[in-house]
């Protein structure tokens, strides 16, 4: 059958906004419009049919969210289970970015509330989201910035704050790091160092861990003059993040950031000072939405999506999936948890052993992506998942589109029906020529016996779940 | 022998195991007054030098040491301790300890034996989720989480079904299946996942033994690298984790089960190498991220410092290594064991004198390196 | 009628945060044996079979040891919910995963277990809250059901009663149970934010407190228990609180908790001088914007308040509320 190319688009857009969608969401979405789509999307408050009460009374741990998969595995839920999922994919954006880490928290909480914090701030001013992000109790502590002093600084926040949150390498000096790091003393959490030494010694001791909160230390405070790129005045934190804000190395670094993660992948960060992106012009245009709308992430997207680097054929499935867009993506189709359950714990720490276990980056750069999320013992756990997930009958989503497959076959019965109706249930993909002729022959030699077409109402969900496990398998799934 | 036949066998103890019960202090006195609730006594432990014993589940150990080949490495550790667990175990899979790196050691290691690649086998990894020990960019490395069922798309439960979707599989990642760059990545990792696969059922397939190992996960573990290795496929880097050694409470009971469990396991793999004539070819490792508090806390201890690693094998020099560090108080760092040697001074020797490969390039540095490897 | 005490009293806290041995790892409920030892239901998290486990203790702390683990084998548990024991010291837990009762001996033997999935009699939903009534027959509030049911001390089943829904008589995934001095029954009501008392033919005597957060009112309370004077005493879930009513249903005073060190937890921290001393640095009370309308995330900052109660019982003049988020339970005096 024919996938009309708006279908197409639609499912490209949905890949990448969102984690993906099945052909019925698509019809639904195609109905609606393309960019009446986008700004539904855009300006949603998504809806999440399970509540938190639910989730914590049978899963305590996701009450307190203190452990080290439990945050990750509770986000999950609301990847899976939010009615319009762009504010968890924007969320997993930040996060790849603002690299906050578990291993030197040995907090959940905090890390939870930061990616809380990043689908309240995440889609308003830039700005906004650099001060919110400086005031970040998990920040704080994992970048030390509680351990920089009046006359003592550290400068591991202002080097990270330029080097990899706004204008990156190559557009500031040492100076500039530590005239910016001493704006930020006092930008503390409060008990510092009972908060702190919690964290190092791992405690969860005498009850529970403890949330953090930031606390503002006006003694602490270097309250001097400061000459930062080549302004002076006696800044504090907010004024350092507005003039980083008005350089143009930030707003092209954050463009690039945006294209690469919703459009293609672009090389790795380190990596930037001597590639030029992909697409240049696309940078530029993002770079300008960035300085017309005042900083406004959300208007800077709204212009991504509707524009034609982003609908060109040329980018569509031009990203590899994060182990996260690949899980939560199969599981959106599949359905396989509607309620809370204890099976979506080892679920979720399957992300791990594909090589992102969330809220753990290995170190504050994030990770890496594009085709470094593949090598021969991270595909193997992306492929058998990907291929027993979507094979499952047992799973809601998986039942009803094999139904609608074993539905839609018309006489004359040819085994490639059903292959082309998978790909379509799966939300419209599109796969190469090697691909599908592999697909159909594989479907022919289980398909051998319908060799009339009264037996089309033979065919079993059973036998199309084969099919699908290999359909799952195919290398087209691992990309978006 | 050829060095290719010389393997590593790293076996993390995660949680951090401790020190004090497991290579015992047992005549000082210190040790019993710190301890009323956990302490073990003269007549319980596994007398080793008269002043030091080990925990008394530790029974096949000490046969292999009164074999001479076990190496205790006492009062292991690095400079100011991290007390976190992940903190302290990165610092031991990278071996940087001042600042986050992103690799490990291991990782590196099959790098230089490797560059090229050839053998995406060189480096195994038993257990779900690679540990950073062992990444490395571009570095392949299997993780087994049970040999037996190991495999791409071992959701088809029907052997033959399987393969005969594995065999579409190969060519859809295969070389006609039109190259971007992600194409290549794709399908290079696919193959080499599948023939990964096909050499590890094949070793597991392979495997012939009188050894009746016990049925718990790290028994399991040891026993699936006694299979790859005796299928002889060219892994040089085996990786395993038992755990959890963090006995904050129930201190007495649960250590006791963790190190039941790892000592039987290790004689079976040991008589099972020796049934093969494969111990001398081999080194393990034993280490954990750190060791635990001087003082018990009424049921178990806390994250210390200061721990005990072991080295074994057919080639090993069986001893000491490293010094008991003393309890007395004015030695103490904050109420732990203060360490005396760094841990990659045992990585150092293990890479120089075992596996022949330079330790500097992955170290970063130079370390004093132990007499452990070598009968003399 | 005596003249209401305004105020609940603090006493003491139990516990401390401990994946395995001797403390409690999300503790769902506890129950006394005739020896007033006491057995507190860790729950445990899906990621740590560890915490899985009854701790047996005392009122005075003293530690008697751990039995059951996490599996699916005789006397295992996945997620238990309820603990209740009865004349004959027969430990029954409810397993609201594999949908059974289990039974064990107070060493932790396991003797017998009963239930699957299902609607029929005796086949449960998600078995939750347990309770013994005055005639040794163990109510157990089979929660997805929407239904009661009980059962004599072999298992064997003999009445039920209730529906899905939020009339009265109906209940919306009830979680804890109790019953009085005359034989009436209490349910925790969790989704319809009440608790209703039924007399011990089962009919429908009235509800306390609805749907807020105000002085009387319940979100998804987990637990209920009476006094011997019939102050009623309510684990209010979803507003981590303890409140109380009188016997007409009539609010009279509620706690957010006073968490105090238990003997475990300053054993813990005289081990660990430098955690102590920073803890005395620190100021561990305070408030934030939103707390007001957040208990939820107030409790996650301020250590000593009641952070999802799971479970309330009365202990001689005592009474005692678990809190799965804090591992431990609080003691507080019986109003009088």
């Amino acid at each position: 059958m024919a996938n009309n190319n708006d279908t197409l688009l639609m499912a490209h857009l949905m890949r990448r906004a969102g984690f993906g969608a099945s052909r019925i969401e698509l019809d639904a979405l195609v109905e609606q419009g393309y960019d009446e789509t986008v700004d539904h999307i855009i300006d949603a408050k998504p809806e999440i049919p399970v509540s938190d009460y639910m989730i914590r009374r049978y899963q305590p741990d996701h009450g307190s969210l203190m452990g080290s998969t439990t945050n990750g595995s509770n986000w999950l839920y609301r990847m899976i289970w939010s009615d319009v999922a762009f504010q968890e994919k924007i969320a997993l954006f930040w996060h790849g970015i603002f690299a906050t880490g578990y291993s030197k928290l040995a907090n959940g909480k905090v890390l939870h509330d930061q990616i809380k914090m990043f689908s309240k701030h995440g889609l308003g001013s830039f700005e906004n989201l650099l001060v919110e992000i400086s005031r970040d109790p998990a920040m704080i502590v994992w970048l030390d910035n509680c351990e920089s002093h009046k006359g003592a600084i550290n400068e591991n926040y202002g080097r990270e704050l330029l080097e990899l949150f706004s204008m990156g390498t190559g557009n500031y000096t040492e100076q500039d790091i530590k005239e910016a790091s001493r704006a930020f003393t006092g930008w503390t959490i409060a008990n510092t160092e009972y908060m702190t030494l919690k964290s190092q010694r791992d405690s969860i001791w005498p009850y529970g861990r403890l949330s953090f909160h930031f606390e503002y230390d006006p003694d602490d405070h270097d309250d001097d003059e400061k000459t930062f790129l080549g302004r002076t005045g006696k800044f504090n934190g907010e004024d350092i993040v507005k003039i980083i804000c008005e350089q143009k190395a930030t707003a092209n670094f954050i463009s690039r950031h945006m294209y690469s993660f919703f459009v293609a992948d672009e090389p790795p960060v380190p990596e930037w000072p001597y590639k030029e992106p992909n697409d240049s012009a696309a940078i530029d245009a993002l770079s300008s939405v960035y300085f017309d709308s005042g900083f406004d992430i959300k208007e800077m997207l709204r212009f991504l999506f509707k524009s034609e680097f982003f609908k060109s054929e040329k980018v569509w499935n031009k990203r590899v999936k994060s182990p996260v867009e690949l899980v939560a993506g199969a599981l959106r189709l599949t359905k396989e948890f509607d309620r809370p359950s204890r099976e979506e714990y080892f679920t979720c720490l399957r992300t791990s052993y594909m090589g992102q276990w969330l809220m753990h980056p290995p170190s504050v750069e994030g990770w890496h992506w594009g085709t470094e999320w593949l090598d021969s013992g991270t595909l193997v756990e992306r492929v058998n998942f990907s291929s027993s997930s979507l094979g499952n009958l047992k799973s809601a989503g998986v039942k009803n589109i094999a139904e609608n497959i074993r539905k839609s076959i018309k006489a004359p019965f040819k085994p490639e029906q059903v292959i082309d109706l998978a790909l379509d249930q799966l939300g419209a993909l599109i796969v190469s020529d090697n691909t599908r002729s592999n697909l159909v022959e594989y479907a022919e030699s289980n398909f051998k016996s319908i060799d009339d077409d009264s037996k089309i109402a033979d065919i079993s969900n059973e036998d199309v779940g084969e099919v699908l496990k290999l359909v799952g398998a195919m290398p087209e799934f691992q990309r978006a | 022998m050829p060095d290719n036949n010389k393997s590593l066998v790293v076996v993390q103890l995660s949680g951090g195991n401790d020190a004090m019960n497991t290579v015992v202090p047992y005549t000082d006195g210190i040790y019993h007054d710190s301890r009323a609730a956990i302490r073990l006594t003269e007549e319980q432990v596994i007398d080793v030098n008269g002043s030091l014993g080990l925990h008394p589940a530790m029974g096949s150990v000490k046969k292999l040491w009164d074999q001479g080949n076990v190496a205790i490495i006492n009062g292991i550790g690095y400079p100011t301790p991290n007390r976190s667990h992940f903190r302290s175990m990165d610092i031991w899979h990278t071996a940087v300890s001042d600042s986050i790196a992103p690799d490990g050691w291991l990782g590196r290691t099959i790098r230089e034996m490797d560059p090229n690649h050839e053998n995406v086998l060189t480096g195994v990894n038993f257990g779900l989720g690679l540990p950073r020990s062992l990444h490395c960019k571009e570095v392949p490395v299997a993780s087994v989480g049970n040999l037996d069922t190991y495999g791409l798309m071992t959701d088809i439960k029907d052997t033959q079904n399987r393969d005969y979707a594995l065999s579409f599989f190969s060519r859809m990642y295969g070389p006609n299946s039109g190259r971007d760059a992600i194409m290549e990545a794709l399908g290079q990792n696919g193959i080499n996942a599948m023939i990964g696969a096909d050499i590890l059922r094949g070793a597991n397939d392979s495997y012939a033994s009188s050894v009746e190992y016990a049925d718990n996960p790290i028994s399991n573990n040891l026993r699936d690298i006694a299979k790859v290795m005796f299928a002889d496929i060219g892994t040089r880097i085996y990786y395993a984790q038992h755990g959890s050694f963090d006995t904050h409470a129930g201190e007495l009971m649960n250590h006791e089960k963790l190190w039941s469990d790892l000592s039987v396991a290790l004689g079976d793999f040991f008589d099972d190498l020796k049934a093969h004539g494969r111990d001398k070819d081999v080194t393990v490792l034993l280490f954990s991220e750190f060791g635990r508090r001087i003082e018990d806390n009424g049921s178990g201890t806390d994250h210390g410092s200061g721990g005990v690693a072991f080295v074994m094998g057919g080639s090993v020099n069986g001893g000491f290594f490293g010094e008991q560090p003393s309890l007395e108080i004015p030695e103490q760092v904050e109420g732990d064991m203060r360490f005396n040697n760094d841990f990659r001074s045992t990585y150092a020797t293990l890479l120089d004198q075992w596996l022949n490969v330079d330790p500097y390039p992955i170290l970063g540095d130079h370390y004093e390196q132990h007499e452990l490897i070598g009968k003399v | 009628m005596p003249t209401s005490v305004s105020n609940i009293v603090y006493k003491s806290t139990l516990g401390i945060t401990a994946m395995q041995g001797r403390g409690f790892y999300f503790p769902y409920d506890f129950a006394f044996d005739n020896s007033k030892k006491m057995y507190v239901l860790g729950r445990g998290h899906d990621g740590d079979p560890r915490g899985c486990r009854i701790t047996v203790m005392d009122f005075e702390e003293e530690y008697y040891g751990t039995f059951g683990s996490h599996g699916e084998q005789d006397g295992q548990f996945i997620w238990p919910s309820s603990i209740a024991i009865n004349s004959q010291d027969k430990i029954f837990v409810s397993d609201e995963y594999l949908d059974k009762i289990i039974v064990l001996s107070t060493s932790g033997e396991f003797l017998f277990s009963w239930g699957q999935h299902g609607t029929g009699d005796g086949d449960f939903d998600g078995p939750n809250g347990l309770t013994f009534d005055g005639d040794g027959n163990l109510l157990v509030v089979d929660h997805r059901n929407g239904r009661i049911q009980v059962f004599d001390e072999e298992g064997g089943f003999i009445r039920k009663f209730g529906s899905v829904g939020n009339n009265e008589g109906q209940m919306d995934l009830p979680w804890g149970i109790s019953t009085d001095s005359n034989g009436h029954i209490y349910v925790a009501d969790w989704g319809n934010h009440r608790v209703q008392e039924f007399l011990a033919d089962e009919t429908f005597v009235k509800n306390f407190g609805y749907y807020g957060n105000e002085d009387g009112q319940l979100i998804h309370p987990s637990s209920v228990t009476v006094d011997s004077n019939g102050f009623v005493y309510i684990a209010d879930w979803g507003n981590h609180r303890l409140q109380v009513y009188d016997s007409e249903a009539n609010f009279i005073c509620s706690t957010r908790g006073e968490a105090t060190l238990s003997k475990w937890a300053q054993e813990f921290l005289d081990t660990n001088v430098e955690e102590k001393e920073a803890r005395l640095k620190s100021e561990l009370v305070f408030k934030l914007d939103g707390f007001e309308d957040d208990p939820h995330e107030e409790s996650a900052h301020v250590e000593k308040f009641l952070w999802s109660p799971t479970a309330v019982k009365v202990h001689n003049e005592y009474v005692l509320i678990a809190e799965s988020n804090r591992h431990r339970l609080q003691v507080f005096h019986q109003l009088s």
